[in-house]
């Protein structure tokens, strides 16, 4: 739980408290004149980085299990059920 | 269940809220500011019909199938149809917001090109929605 806690509060640091400041931060640089074209696209793109770059370690990481956890993988033990021959 | 760590599946966890609050941050905080209209945009009426767009600026010219703007200068368009609902689009602008009979949306812009660029309806309207287009024409000022 210590662990989990501790996490959280590094999470809130790192990330969800910037977030929010940064958010409410904003209001005061707005009614300026601004080009759409740039700010949207420019958000579309940050988010489809975001999206890529999950996208790239979840599937790469159920490639990765995948392999290295089958069966014919010479690296593979036995799980404690197996080894035991019951279960 | 056995006793194993579970530590990775919080850590999975913390990254997916992470993740989350950053994206919502992100959009809600663009959202926040292409909607605050500058002060001193001209506002124009748009209207939709079954199968043309009218515009009116504030001196009390009006324009069909055409609009006649100037570079560098804060438009607010009031967006409202007469009859279906149409989608009002200038594309190269990123333009986009629903016109809906007896509702007024609002979006604003600002032209950094002189040029022509097109105007189209993107909410199918009927028979001859492809065709509900106009022209949004950009000069430079005094020109």
């Amino acid at each position: 739980m210590k662990v989990i806690i501790g996490l959280g509060v590094v999470l809130a640091l790192l990330v969800v408290i910037p977030s929010v400041q940064y958010v409410l931060a904003a209001g005061d640089s707005t009614g300026e004149y601004l080009d759409r074209r740039v700010v949207i696209w420019g958000l579309f793109y940050r988010l489809m980085i975001v999206a890529f770059t999950v996208g790239t370690v979840v599937s790469g990481l159920i490639v990765w299990l995948v392999l290295r956890f089958r069966e014919s993988n010479p690296k593979a033990k036995p799980t404690s059920y197996e080894a035991a021959g019951s279960w | 269940m056995s006793g194993h760590s579970t530590w990775p599946e919080w850590v999975y966890v913390g990254v997916v809220v992470a993740l989350l609050c950053y994206v919502g941050a992100e959009a809600w905080n663009i959202e926040r500011i292409v909607e605050h209209v500058p002060e001193d945009a001209e506002i124009i009426k748009v209207t939709g019909q079954q199968w043309i767009w009218t515009f009116e600026h504030e001196d009390g010219t009006k324009e069909i199938g055409e609009l006649h703007v100037e570079r560098g200068k804060a438009y607010k368009f009031e967006i409202t149809s007469k009859d279906v609902i149409h989608s009002f689009n200038i594309h190269d602008y990123v333009v986009l917001l629903d016109a809906v009979p007896g509702r007024v949306n609002t979006v604003w812009f600002s032209p950094t090109e002189a040029g022509e660029f097109d105007i189209q309806c993107r909410e199918y309207c009927g028979l001859i929605h492809y065709n509900m287009r106009g022209t949004l024409i950009v000069e430079d000022k005094g020109a």
